[in-house]
């Protein structure tokens, strides 16, 4: 079903294309997507979705307008190429610009990622599906004392461009679910799985670990602000990644001389355990086949053996670095805010798990994820995030109580840098934040130790 | 679809124990330049339906971007399968009680922003960029312009039917400046950082900010900062004004008292919040300086509308006095939770396909009688100034938060002294404000807006203003970062 419906995405984009002209590039999104939240184990609020976004990106005279419609009926259309060729005149008007045009791929000879294959069985989004997870997470958090808050969420999203010189098409699955379970003292613990797939989602194996993490025994400890060794799991390190991507590896920022590695390509800037790269066909990502430009996802190495090897580009981001797209547009033309990798993979190392990863610390804190993580200078690149649901001290190898939750404030090349250790396992981490149209994507990492991490306060 | 939107909530009406329906219509206009060229030019538009239901305490929405009566019909059944699939919601309770919210409004706009040739709009970010471009040492010249305008008609089995079109416009500057080496990047914005400033009004507010006025001050400072002393750690006597205090009453007082969080509905994303429910009238959220009012209805506001998403009539809602707590913002869920007699008005969605949650009307910091910035200054002897935010975090709590601005200047001798980068500072929300002991008078209040409040799932960003004037604030943690 899902590839009659892509081939009508398909056609209308294609139909776009030819009303805006040569050179325009017309992306069609349609996504089809529900959400189901919870809190104190009962549902609350549910959200189902079904719309399509057309976009149009005008060419003239180096410089791109662009304009969006809603409304798929041919004078709606029309209309959209209207205020985008408007747009692109009027930006035109400001002086020749750098842009070199859509559609053409710069480097034909490099394999490019696979069309992603979506989930029939994702895409019918039944909420019934949804609804026993939720009462399976209840059931759960019941029977272990605690209450469960979270989101079951799965959607179908069908993406395509096209161009007068070419087009392309595919239609995606994605589901996530997590549980945050608040224990009766106010302790809590958090679980969560993202996949392609919303047969995946096990809302009661999610309640079981996150209650396990909010009822684990012992008074918690508190930490004065200080340097500590640290065990992020892998929901930690996705967000630490994630906040990375943006202060490195944004061509845009990298070209202005504003990014964290810019005059760093070449050089050491992390641990020789590091291996970081954008794998957008990597079969543990939540797959893609091409950008916001129609321009080919290829694998981009970011980090090898702790070296800097190269950051994301868009078409115009490249231009004014003088290289070509890596794929990965945000918007057609170029994002306000920059190239960026969203099929992020670190790979992981011998560890067998957060155990032992804990072994070599005497005194330390193991993070379960981060929250409020932001970064407050991207040239250093400085970060600061707080832990939340599931932080506990490390004493003598391994752990033994809960923590207080802490802020911590630090570098977060430093802190790659400062990675002793990574587990073997990887694992596809998000925080299902799904804004504006929905692109859901994620970080597959493992966890990993830290000899240093520097906290500046306490949390929560 | 004043026709379509009754005869779907009759039909809802039989079916679920209440309904309401939301026609959205959305138009946006972004523009901005960067180094002299065009950096964006969007023009955005969609429109459509969103259906919500209650069944047995269950909610079930449902938004379709399809404008037909098919469209809608669709929707409303998918809203119901989707409430009557969840588990059963034990313990809830019926809405707070509202009159039929009736008539139709449209938000002052002088001169339409959309009405305006791109072309114009395009000239007034030139002139900015070339006020920046006289300053030799900025590497990145960025100017904005922006404008929405949003159209809704809302339909409830409650017996509203109501029609508003809220109309925004503003922009920003921002200059960034590299050290020769590249070790140091340093920016400067006007009126603000993180899209500017934005005004429920029309293009006159765009005009209004003179932006290529401010533009050579902003180039010069960012240039300034690169080599400025960095703000030393230790504790200080700090002042806040403009968008930073502006964010700092939005993230440790606004969002702690959605009472949504306060009830644990947001426990699973946004957080939860240390006030407790029953605490109006007995928590001390800071000194007696410190009063706060949540108004839907301050003139120029982004969190000002006639009726919110749920069909309540917005109005000023007291939040703090005299440094107790007074009151929450609320929805009609919430607000019959815990014995309120009515909704603060406080649901909001982003479009139509977003189901609305309790939000931030124009959180506001009431004016004091310090006088103005330069009296309060004056009144310091030593201390911190801090403007226009760079970096902000806060825990799920809302209780200990870490802010940066762009810049601050040193205050020695009751004068404005010299300039400091990477200006951080840290608190906990209560001790904070109670440490607050001058407020700046009347005439030093603004309203600044802020544009990026994410919030809900799927994700939602909502838009609102913050008025407040200069406050000072004593003991305060700073140079952590």
């Amino acid at each position: 079903m899902w590839r009659s419906a892509l081939r009508e995405v398909s056609e209308l984009a294609e139909q776009a294309a030819s009303l805006a002209g040569p050179g325009a590039l017309a992306g069609v999104t349609r996504e089809r997507s529900l959400t189901l939240r919870f809190a104190a184990n009962r549902p609350t609020q549910s959200t189902a979705v079904e719309d399509v976004t057309v976009e149009i990106a005008a060419v003239q005279g180096g410089r791109v307008g662009r304009a969006t419609t809603n409304a798929v009926d041919t004078d709606a259309l029309a209309d959209c190429v209207r205020r985008a060729r408007g747009a692109a005149r009027a930006a035109a008007g400001t002086g020749e610009g750098s842009f070199p045009g859509f559609g053409l791929d710069r480097d034909p000879g490099t394999p490019r990622a696979a069309p992603a294959r979506p989930d029939s069985a994702t895409a019918e989004l039944a909420p019934g599906a949804g609804g026993a997870q939720l009462e399976a997470a209840f059931t759960a958090a019941r029977a272990a004392g605690v209450e469960a808050h979270g989101i079951w969420t799965a959607g179908e999203v069908r993406r395509t461009w096209a161009t007068d010189a070419g087009a392309g098409a595919e239609g995606t699955t994605d589901a996530f679910m997590k549980v945050i379970c608040l224990a009766p003292g106010g302790r809590s613990g958090y679980a969560a799985h993202t996949a392609r797939a919303s047969a995946e989602l096990d809302g009661r194996a999610l309640a079981e670990e996150a209650a396990a993490k909010a009822t684990a025994p012992g008074a918690p400890a508190e930490l004065p602000p200080g340097d500590y060794p640290v065990v992020f799991e892998a929901h930690a390190v996705g967000c630490l990644l994630e906040l990375l991507a943006g202060a490195a590896f944004d061509g845009l920022a990298h070209a202005d001389g504003r990014g964290a590695l810019s005059g760093r390509l070449g050089t050491v800037v992390a641990s020789p355990a590091i291996n970081l790269a954008d794998s957008p066909s990597s079969p543990r990502t939540l797959t893609r086949s091409f950008d916001a430009e129609g321009t080919p996802k290829r694998p981009l190495p970011l980090i090898q053996d702790g070296v800097a090897h190269a950051v994301a580009h868009d078409i115009r981001s490249a231009a004014l670095a003088g290289t070509v797209s890596t794929g990965h547009a945000l918007t057609p033309g170029g994002d306000p805010y920059g190239a960026l990798p969203t099929n992020l993979v670190l790979a992981g190392g011998g560890a067998t798990g957060a155990d032992e990863l804990c072994q070599p610390i005497e005194r330390g804190i193991l993070v379960t994820r981060l929250w409020y993580a932001n970064v407050i200078r991207p040239k250093e690149p400085l970060v600061t995030a707080v832990t939340r649901d599931g932080t506990f001290l490390i004493e003598d190898g391994r752990v033994t109580r809960p923590l207080r939750d802490l802020r911590l404030t630090d570098n977060a090349l430093e802190l790659l840098a400062r990675v002793q250790a990574l587990g073997r396992r990887q694992k596809l981490t998000s925080d299902g934040e799904l804004y504006g149209r929905r692109f859901a994507s994620g970080v597959v990492c493992p966890a990993l130790r830290c000899g240093a991490v520097r906290f500046t306060g306490a949390a929560g | 679809m004043r026709d379509l939107l009754p005869d779907l909530i009759d039909s809802a009406a039989a079916r679920a124990d209440y309904a309401d329906a939301r026609f959205v219509s959305t138009r946006r206009e972004r523009l901005s330049t960067r180094n002299g060229g065009l950096h964006e030019l969007d023009s955005n538009e969609c429109e459509g339906i969103g259906v919500r239901v209650r069944l047995r305490g269950a909610w079930g929405f449902a938004a379709t971007g399809g404008t037909g009566r098919r469209d809608a019909e669709a929707a409303l059944e998918r809203a119901l399968e989707i409430a009557a699939e969840q588990p059963a919601a034990a313990g809830s309770v019926a809405l707070a009680p509202e009159p039929p919210a009736s008539g139709a409004y449209a938000s002052p706009v002088e001169r339409d922003p959309f009405a305006v040739p791109l072309e114009d709009k395009l000239a007034v970010l030139l002139a900015a960029d070339a006020g920046i471009a006289a300053e030799p040492g900025v590497t990145l010249r960025i100017a904005r312009f922006e404008a929405l305008r949003v159209h809704k008609l809302f339909a409830s089995t409650d017996g509203a039917l109501c029609e508003q079109t809220l109309t925004e416009c503003g922009g920003a500057l921002a200059a960034v400046a590299l050290a020769v080496d590249g070790s140091e990047s340093q920016v400067r914005s006007y009126p603000a950082s993180h899209g500017g400033q934005v005004t429920q009004a029309g293009y006159e507010q765009f005009v209004a900010l003179e932006l290529e006025r401010h533009a050579p001050r902003v180039a010069a400072e960012a240039v300034a900062l690169v080599s400025a002393p960095a703000c030393p750690p230790g504790h200080s006597t700090l002042i806040l004004a403009g968008e930073q205090l502006g964010l700092q009453v939005h993230e440790s007082i606004g969002h702690a008292v959605e009472l949504d969080r306060v009830l644990g509905r947001e426990a699973s994303y946004a957080g939860t919040s240390f006030v407790p429910a029953s605490a109006i009238g007995s928590l001390r959220f800071g000194s007696e300086r410190v009063g706060v009012t949540a108004d839907a209805t301050s003139a120029g506001g982004l969190g000002s509308y006639r009726w919110d998403d749920e069909g309540v009539e917005g109005r000023a809602v007291p939040i703090v006095r005299e440094g107790m707590l007074a009151g929450f913002l609320s929805s009609r869920e919430t607000a019959a939770e815990i014995g309120l007699e009515r909704s603060g008005g406080c649901m909001r969605a982003e479009g139509f396909d977003r189901q609305p949650i309790v939000r931030m009307t124009n959180v506001n910091l009431d004016p004091g009688d310090a006088g103005t910035l330069d009296d309060l200054i004056a009144d310091t002897g030593e201390g911190l100034l801090i403007e226009t935010n760079r970096s902000w975090s806060i825990d799920n709590r809302r209780l200990q938060f870490q802010f940066e601005g762009e810049a601050a200047w040193e205050i020695r001798g009751g004068e404005r002294g010299r300039l400091l980068r990477n200006p951080s500072y840290a608190g906990v929300t209560p001790e904070f404000w109670g440490s607050c002991d001058a407020v700046c008078s009347a005439g030093d209040w603004r309203l600044i807006s802020l544009l990026d409040c994410g919030k809900g799932e799927p994700g939602q960003v909502m838009r609102v203003s913050h008025g407040s004037a200069p406050a000072r604030f004593r003991d305060v943690e700073v140079g952590v970062a």
